[in-house]
């Protein structure tokens, strides 16, 4: 079994190849696929008739016991001898139909994998398994419904089916979740055989309102049976296989299958019954209407699927079989109609009936099968379609309750279906010779498939005894249990055969009267644009604008408005949850504040507020800064010299590289209006508040001491050093530390990547000449500022300092110098690029740690030494070294980000006293620059425009 | 003293940042190669042949029991193999799509490869990360690279904007995040995840607070709703094959991390909630927003929102089968992004890093370009999550779990979200094949001045779509893997 869908697999992957290579025989050759499995499938028939079911399965996701499990029992060995045998006869008529195309090729592969797909969906035992396949035919039917792909409608109409079968799939899938996880399993033999019904858990119902919309929408049932007349737009045979035979088939088999598990409630019967019924009157009501063909076959399909829906509903033993039976009935006959209607559209050019007529003599073999076809159809004896009828009747007269409702509807469906195959069949072939283009018999392997199908139709009405083998099987599987079977062409007289004849009077009439019928229809056209196909095409409309209105809501652009909406959000979260969990408390205790920390506090706020009013850029920045130092002095207050002093020196870096980079940006005349400055100050006040509170809260709380006691009893016998701060960075947590410069190095170097590669930015500066006061004092400010850097570094571990301090301050010298001498004098100075300092203080970091693993301790222990000196005993130690790799790497980085603004933003300086050398491209220092790649270099006539600072 | 020993205490450490070490040295002979010397063709490949051997190390580690190593700062182990893997194949990955690109762009300079290494080594270290610094650092490594990356070509303003928006935004969550982790710090007093479960003050909202804050900095970086705003002007203004690997690595890497957290730190049922919320939100706002989008990178970035909804679907239902589901569709979701990123920079035409290129302009490019129109196809499919694909199975994996966790209306949403998500994945479809170049204005416009994408990139685009064919058929060993990680003699390895 698991082989056979390889097989149909394996033969869509070769198609092309042999399609290439067998010319006009491909149809043949490859219609052999589809006869061998037929004949495979055949010889199973005795053994299921024996009662057997086989199951075969293959591990595919354990975890969560899902499998390839595959089962044949009667019903699955029912449709999948209607695949293959009806698949043999329409890949020889394709490739007739087709020849020449050069993407038949193309077209095979789609064909014969939805071959496999459909054999997967009948075959499989296992929920997953089966949802695979089933999207699989949607994928595949998409792909031959869009085979003329160049035409619009094609394509849209392949969309549609895509996003209808598709998107109903995928309830199909939650169903199957919920289904699997009320049942606790995907085996639907498991499923089956569990001792307690399904339909009486609390998901029954929604997991079968599920798998129901994923049936209904395969099946092309009200209201989604719009896609299906669309669908008409793939190539002909393709119309006969998937869209009339087998795959609109599959909801129905699913319903089927699953009827024993979740049928019989009120729910099932009653919403099948309804959906069913529409689906039947709709149907029919439209096949009348249209005059294409292949419109009349797809509305009249549409039809015959809701009466199997109707019949599977209702579900009792008669119903079920009938259902069985009709299933065969209109596989047969509609097949034949559709690759008929092929032949004659291939033949005469036309599907439209009104200009065709009298095709009889000239198609006499296609002519034969359409009449046998139709007859079945319209549900004459002696053709297996009265049988079908019958039953079919029988079953819906046996409904208790829903009286003289269901046989009526019925009656009128099936009096418009044989008007339905009264337009199929009288109109082209018989009246007088009409046709757009000079016609003849279809080629062989064209009409010889529809006269054998169309022969079984008659043979299985004389004697339909000899499909008792299959039937009964497939019925005793979807009832679930064994039900006796007699099928006969004649029943006696009873209400049934009644309705029949009533039904072919009725039929007859309308048939008489088809034009008048047709014209009264028409005024019912207006329903159309209020139809389910309307509403899809609204939907469809719908979504991209609700979804643009969405984008400008929600995605302006604007980064003001993601700030301001992240912050919202936060406020929201985190404030709505501390109302939520602690109410409308403010957590005050009256604080004991010395009159300094409100003095600053204070100078804090103020700053903080000006930032935000002031007009002026320059301003902000320097009220920004104010806001650091003041915290700086917090830092103080509270005996954090380490803290206060790096954040002064980070304020002051920072304050120097935006000055550095403001020139550049344009003028301040983006002011935002007033309302939005208020939103804007509400969320900004919100986020004070709610920050406020949770730090007010947080301290209220005792804050457990045992971090800074533990650290602070063991730095000095642990690490040698009474700065507990630093004894933290360069050795309990130096790893960290490590980690940490490693980040900053790497910035340094994106900012070296992003500043390398690009051209000056536009409007250059060129500088103003250095004042020979500020050079003169910056040496001597220079020296002063070094040795500080290095003192800060060295008594780093016992006093306030340390690397970071250190490499801060003679940062901080260097900026001083590069603004006094420009780029070039600090690079000549420094003579080194900054990177080899990041690089080489990395190195120091990373050996320092190397000392301890070669003293056999862990990477990165503190080991410490004493030199005996004159005044005392001088410690020195591997912290010291990584502190210096921290103060190098500091160094580095910022010198890096400050030299690489520098290049970019200052135009070669012009000649300095003494400075000739400073007159070098900014390039052509150490680096290479290469030219930019896009856009010319800034022309010098634009350096003027901004005011050198 | 021992000099043996000693060495050999360093050595037992040393397995476990071989991957971050090998592509660290890598990426510092790829600086010196081009500052030394003027041939800078073998630099990528230098990348790439680094990456490949730590992909071997990792799969010949696949195996290894969980544990940790640097005094507990990350993760070893199958968890920490699985998660590199993933990091280090997007990283050759997107090195191969680059160079043809960057070569058609013209910046093709030695560092930007470079940086993709040290952003996979910020990667490398965020997806094992171990404690709360680990985390941070990665996290930081990573985002610098990926700051820098997207704003590579400067002289384009929308690559410019991008890029600082990215950097002001990623600066302003990193605040968060460095703010909760001081606060779960000063609650617990540990900065190693799995210590921190067990020190967690009764009611400290200290606690509670800094968690809320380190999600927020966390959720960011997986773009979720709604602090995604972020991704689709950055994954628009990046370029292409870039924007690919920090959609897919960046991501895996995050979302692995917060695995761990979750797992280790905050097994508690009342995040449940939040994640859940998140994720519903996630997903409703990518997939609705991506339908109107014209432009397919952009459409990707929402589409990278929608998946990192369905990640967190299977976080917040929180079992060990969701985790190990979440751990399986991150491969996925690599694989299939990756390889959509991949086409789309192949197909790009318009000099803005495809910014202003809409799909329509490649009407009918299929039947010219039938490999890469053929992957495509498999891209979309499987992103749509149809089967028999890997993102069926993948989106299976998360999603079975959490209907058994009792997130049963979490998954119905999602569910129904894929449903509309066929709408715009099956678009690109529809135009690469069934439209044609001659109906369609934009496509007759279209300059066509395409990448030229050779062997190497042909054959990467193909294996991508293959892999996600193989995964779908067959994906039970790689799946009973992820479980693995999460049993519980794997993760009870906690010193």
């Amino acid at each position: 079994m698991i082989l056979a869908i390889l097989i149909t697999f394996f033969a869509a992957g070769a198609a092309p190849l042999v399609a290439s290579r067998a010319g006009r025989r491909t149809g043949w050759i490859l219609s052999l696929v589809p006869a061998g499995l037929f004949a495979y499938f055949a010889t199973w028939i005795p053994a299921i008739q024996g009662g057997e079911i086989v199951r075969v399965a293959v591990d595919w996701v354990p975890q969560f016991g899902v499998e390839f499990a595959f089962v044949l029992d009667g019903l699955s060995l029912l449709f999948a001898l209607l695949i293959t045998g009806l698949g043999t006869a329409i890949l020889a008529y394709a490739g007739a139909y087709l020849e020449g195309n050069p993407d038949i090729g193309r077209f095979y592969v789609s064909l014969i994998a939805f071959m496999g797909a459909m054999l997967g969906v009948v075959l499989a035992d296992d929920l997953i398994a089966m949802f695979v396949f089933w999207e699989l035919t949607s994928i595949t039917s998409y792909l031959l419904i869009g085979f003329k792909h160049e035409k619009a409608y094609a394509r849209k109409s392949a969309l549609q089916a895509l996003l209808v079968t598709g998107g109903g799939g995928l309830a199909l899938l939650a169903g199957v979740i919920l289904l699997a996880s009320a049942g606790g399993t995907t085996s639907i033999t498991g499923l089956l055989a569990a001792e307690t019904p399904i339909t009486e858990h609390a998901l029954y119902l929604p997991a079968f309102i599920l798998i129901a919309i994923g049936a209904f929408t395969k099946s092309a049932q009200f209201p989604f049976h719009f896609w299906l007349p669309n669908a008409m737009a793939a190539p002909t045979p393709v119309s006969a296989f998937l869209h009339s035979a087998t795959m609109v088939k599959a909801g129905v088999y699913l319903l089927a299958r699953l009827d024993p598990l979740l049928g019989g409630t009120a729910a099932w019967t009653w919403s099948l019954s309804v959906v069913g019924a529409i689906t039947m009157l709709v149907g029919a009501i439209a096949a009348v209407r249209h005059t294409d063909l292949k419109n009349v076959l797809a509305y009249s399909t549409i039809t015959a699927l809701g009466t199997l829906v109707v019949l599977i509903g209702l579900s009792y033993p008669a119903a079920l079989k009938a259902a069985i039976v009709f299933l065969i009935v209109h596989s047969l006959y509609k097949s034949v109609l559709f690759l008929v209607a092929g032949s004659v559209d291939h033949e005469t050019g036309t599907r439209d009936v009104l200009a065709l007529g009298g095709l009889r003599s000239k198609m006499p073999y296609s002519f034969g099968a359409a009449l046998l076809a139709g007859l079945s159809m319209a549900g004459l004896p002696p053709l297996f379609g009265f049988v079908g009828k019958e039953l079919t009747y029988k079953a819906k007269l046996g409904v208790e309750g829903i009286g003289w409702m269901l046989p009526s509807v019925a009656v009128i469906a099936n009096a418009l279906t044989v008007i339905a195959a009264a337009i199929l069949v009288i109109r082209p072939f018989f009246g007088r010779y009409n046709s757009p283009k000079r016609a003849h018999e279809a080629p062989f392997a064209m009409w010889i498939g529809p006269v054998i199908i169309g022969g079984a139709g008659l043979v299985l009405g004389i004697v339909p005894g000899i499909l008792a083998g299959i039937v009964a099987p497939a019925v005793d599987a979807v009832a679930g249990e064994p039900v006796p079977i007699k099928l006969a062409l004649w029943y006696g007289l009873n209400t049934a055969l009644l309705l029949s004849v009533i039904t072919v009077l009725l039929g007859a009439f309308g048939a008489w009267k088809m034009d008048a019928l047709r014209m009264g229809l028409q005024h019912f056209d207006a329903l159309r644009r209020a139809g389910p196909e309307a509403v899809y095409d609204r939907l469809m409309n719908g979504l991209p604008r609700l979804a643009e209105w969405q984008t400008s809501f929600f995605q302006g652009g604007s980064l003001r408005t993601y700030l301001a909406a992240t912050i919202t959000t936060l406020v929201a979260l985190v404030g709505g949850t501390y109302l939520w969990q602690v109410g409308i408390v403010v957590p005050w205790s009256a604080p004991d504040l010395m009159p300094i920390e409100i003095v600053v506090t204070g100078i804090v706020a103020v700053s903080a507020l000006a930032v935000t009013v002031v007009r002026s850029r320059l301003v902000a920045v320097t009220a920004l800064g104010v806001v650091g130092v003041g915290v700086a002095l917090l830092f103080v207050l509270f005996s954090a010299p380490d803290l206060a002093m790096t954040q002064f020196l980070v304020e002051i870096l920072i304050v120097v590289i935006v000055l550095l980079v403001m020139q550049h940006l344009p003028d301040e005349v983006n002011r935002t209006s007033l309302g939005r400055r208020i939103r804007d100050a509400g969320i900004a006040v919100g986020a004070g508040a709610v920050v406020t509170v949770l730090l007010l809260s947080v301290g209220q709380t005792p804050v457990s001491r045992h971090l800074s006691d533990f650290f602070g009893e063991t730095a000095v016998p642990g690490g040698f050093g009474r700065n507990v701060v630093n004894v933290i960075l360069v050795d309990f947590r130096a790893l960290d530390t490590l980690g940490e410069i490693a980040v900053i190095a790497i910035a340094a170097l994106g900012v070296f990547v992003l500043v390398k590669m690009n051209a000056p930015l536009d409007g250059l500066t060129r500088p103003a000449h250095p004042s020979v006061v500020l050079q003169t004092g910056t040496r001597l400010l220079m020296s002063v500022l070094l040795l500080a850097s290095l003192f800060m570094l060295w008594r780093g571990h016992n006093e306030p300092g340390g690397g970071f301090i250190g490499g801060l301050v003679a940062a901080a010298a260097l900026v001083l110098y590069t603004i006094a001498y420009r780029q070039a004098g600090t690079e000549r100075m420094l003579r080194v690029a900054p990177r080899v300092l990041i690089g080489s203080g990395l190195a120091v970091a990373l050996a320092s740690g190397l000392f301890a693993v070669m003293a056999g301790k862990t990477y990165l222990t503190g080991l410490w030494a004493g030199i005996e000196t004159g005044t005392g005993v001088l410690k020195l130690g591997t912290p010291l070294l990584f502190d210096v790799g921290v103060f190098l790497t500091v160094v580095g980085v910022v010198m890096t980000m400050v030299l690489a603004l520098e290049r970019i933003s200052t135009a070669p300086p012009p000649l300095m006293d003494g400075e000739g050398e400073g007159t070098q491209e900014p390039g052509t220092q150490g680096e290479r620059i290469r030219p930019p790649s896009r856009r010319a270099p800034t022309a010098p006539e634009t350096s003027e425009k901004l005011p050198a600072s | 003293m021992d000099l043996s020993q000693a060495f050999s205490t360093m050595a037992a450490d040393l397995p476990a940042i071989f991957s971050m070490s090998v592509v660290t040295v890598a990426g510092l002979v790829m600086i010196l190669q081009e500052s030394l010397s003027e041939n800078d063709r073998p630099i990528p490949w230098i990348g790439v042949g680094a990456l490949a051997v730590a992909v071997v190390w990792e799969l010949v580690h696949l195996g290894d029991p969980a544990g940790t190593a640097f005094f507990e700062s990350i993760r070893t182990g199958g968890f920490a193999s699985y998660i590199n893997l993933i990091v280090l194949g997007s990283g050759i990955v997107t090195i191969i799509l680059s160079v043809p690109y960057l070569d058609h762009i013209k910046h093709a300079y030695g560092e930007v490869y470079a940086m993709i290494m040290f952003a996979t080594v910020g990667m490398l270290m965020l997806g094992t990360a171990n404690s709360l610094v680990s985390i941070f650092v990665g996290l930081e490594t990573m985002s610098v690279c990926l700051y820098v990356l997207t704003g590579l070509i400067r002289e384009d303003e929308g690559s410019v904007e991008s890029a600082l928006k990215y950097f002001l935004l990623g600066a302003f969550s990193t605040g968060f995040f460095l703010y909760g982790i001081a606060l779960m710090y000063g609650a617990t007093g540990t900065m190693y995840l799995p210590e921190m479960q067990g020190a967690v003050p009764e009611g400290s909202i200290m606690f509670w607070a800094g968690v809320a804050l380190f999600l927020i900095g966390f959720l960011f970086k997986v773009s979720a709703a709604p602090f995604h705003m972020w991704t689709p002007d950055v994954y628009q203004g990046a370029p292409t094959p870039l924007t690919g690997y920090m959609s897919t690595a960046s991501k895996a890497a995050a979302f692995a991390s917060l695995i761990l957290v979750l797992f280790y730190a905050l097994p508690d049922e009342r995040w449940s909630l939040v994640l859940s919320a998140v994720a519903l939100v996630t997903m409703i706002i990518g997939n609705v927003l991506a339908v109107s989008q014209d432009n397919v990178k952009r459409m990707l970035a929402y589409s990278s929102i929608a998946h990192a909804g369905y990640v967190l679907v299977a976080l917040a239902a929180g079992t060990t089968e969701a985790y190990a589901g979440a751990m399986f569709y991150l491969l996925i979701y690599a694989i299939m992004n990756l390889g959509a990123f991949g086409v789309m920079a192949m197909l790009e035409w318009d000099g803005k890093e495809g910014r202003v290129q809409s799909l329509d302009s490649l009407a009918g490019i299929g039947h010219e370009k039938p490999l890469l129109g053929v992957a495509m196809g498999v891209f979309m499919f499987s992103l749509t999550g149809f089967p028999p694909l890997g993102g069926f199975m993948g989106k299976y994996a998360v999603f079975a779990p959490a209907v058994d966790a009792g997130l049963t209306w979490l998954v119905l949403i999602g569910v129904l979200m894929s449903a509309i998500s066929a709408y715009y994945y099956l678009r690109v479809v529809v135009v690469f094949w069934l439209a044609d170049a001659e109906d369609t204005p934009e496509a007759q416009a279209a300059s066509r001045s395409f990448v030229f994408a050779g062997i190497p990139v042909k054959a990467t685009i193909a294996l991508c779509a293959v892999a996600l064919v193989v995964l779908g058929v067959y994906s039970g060993g790689l799946l009973e893997m992820t479980f693995g990680f999460f049993e519980e003699g794997m993760m009870a390895a906690t010193p």
